[in-house]
């Protein structure tokens, strides 16, 4: 993957570099029973300690508790799903000033997720009201890749409980390309 | 179709190069479309050949949410109902469509004592046809006795 030093699209970018990148969320609901049983029928997962409270009780975790992967789950916007394919797929409508629009806006339209790293600091219990914020940790420099060219994208989410302690945190990066450069050297 | 265990090992009987009971997921439109509301995620792209197929995709495709609970749900399978699992990285891939059967696979890559339980790592795998929807490292821990 070739790499280009500094470009101007780059350089106007730097200032979204360890900001946070729209306003910090409370989850809609709390971590509930109803949502956990219709996650655990979606992917067929028998693990007894999400909804048999019995079990849960004589297993180290002393109760039920969510699906560690349910973390992104409860803090997910309730969709916008009127216009949704005139926004292009998004369930919510994108105001304010962000990176992904500065990319958009300069024709870096294509975007194709690469990485994500769930820690887990804790298993959630029903009751947990998460508080999400969401930091741009990192842009890569200009990469020709097999999409054409683009920019890498990586940011940090941190999820606390009502006390203000870190129950979790993901890493996530996409690429931002341009497709119309799909096999331009440079 | 595995089932999940309802005894965890101890972790002082995971070792090192242990493979994981493999999984293979028949992947439909009803398993993509379950997940993709499950975890309330409403992108077309997830539930939406034809808006899928404009973007370029062949189909329809999963959503990451429901990859990470599969690749989860596959540790803890085998791992039982004491493992916890700490953290779950995984580079992605060829998307996981209809039609194309993800196979699981998984590997134990280090093993380490942590007070009274065992930080196992896995290396995992989901693959299909189109290639590897999912790679990467997951850390479960167990009690060690």
């Amino acid at each position: 993957m070739a790499e280009m030093a500094g470009d101007a699209v780059r350089e106007s970018l730097e200032k979204y570099v360890g900001k946070p990148m729209g306003p910090a969320l409370v989850a809609p609901d709390p971590v509930n029973v109803p949502m956990i049983r219709h996650w655990v029928a979606a992917l067929d997962d028998r693990n007894p300690v999400y909804l048999d409270e019995a079990f849960a009780k004589m297993t180290r975790h002393g109760g039920l508790v969510a699906p560690p992967t349910m973390l992104q789950v409860w803090s997910m916007p309730s969709p916008k799903i009127e216009g949704i394919a005139e926004r292009g797929g998004s369930p919510v409508e994108m105001s304010g000033d962000n990176v992904v629009r500065a990319l958009d806006a300069a024709g870096f339209t294509g975007t194709l997720a690469t990485n994500s790293e769930l820690d887990f600091v804790r298993y959630l219990r029903p009751g947990d009201r998460l508080h999400t914020s969401t930091e741009l940790e990192s842009i890569s420099n200009r990469k020709t890749t097999a999409l054409g060219q683009g920019y890498f994208i990586t940011w940090v989410t941190t999820y606390r409980d009502a006390d203000g302690e870190v129950v979790g945190r993901q890493l996530f990066r996409i690429l931002k390309f341009d497709p119309s450069t799909i096999g331009v050297a440079r | 179709m595995t089932s999940a265990r309802s005894i965890s090992p101890r972790g002082s009987e995971i070792a090192v190069g242990d493979e994981l009971p493999p999984f293979v997921l028949p992947v439909t439109s009803t398993v993509i479309v379950a997940g993709a509301i499950a975890s309330r995620d409403f992108m077309p792209a997830h539930h939406d050949p034809e808006f899928a197929r404009a973007q370029g995709a062949p189909d329809m495709f999963m959503n990451i949410l429901t990859t990470n609970g599969y690749v989860a749900r596959f540790i803890t399978d085998w791992a039982g109902p004491e493992a916890m699992v700490r953290s779950i990285k995984i580079r992605l891939g060829a998307p996981a469509i209809p039609g194309q059967p993800l196979r699981f696979s998984g590997q134990v890559t280090r093993t380490s004592q942590q007070g009274n339980e065992c930080a196992i790592e896995v290396a995992v795998r989901a693959a299909n046809d189109l290639g590897d929807h999912a790679t990467g490292t997951v850390v479960v821990s167990l009690p060690l006795a």
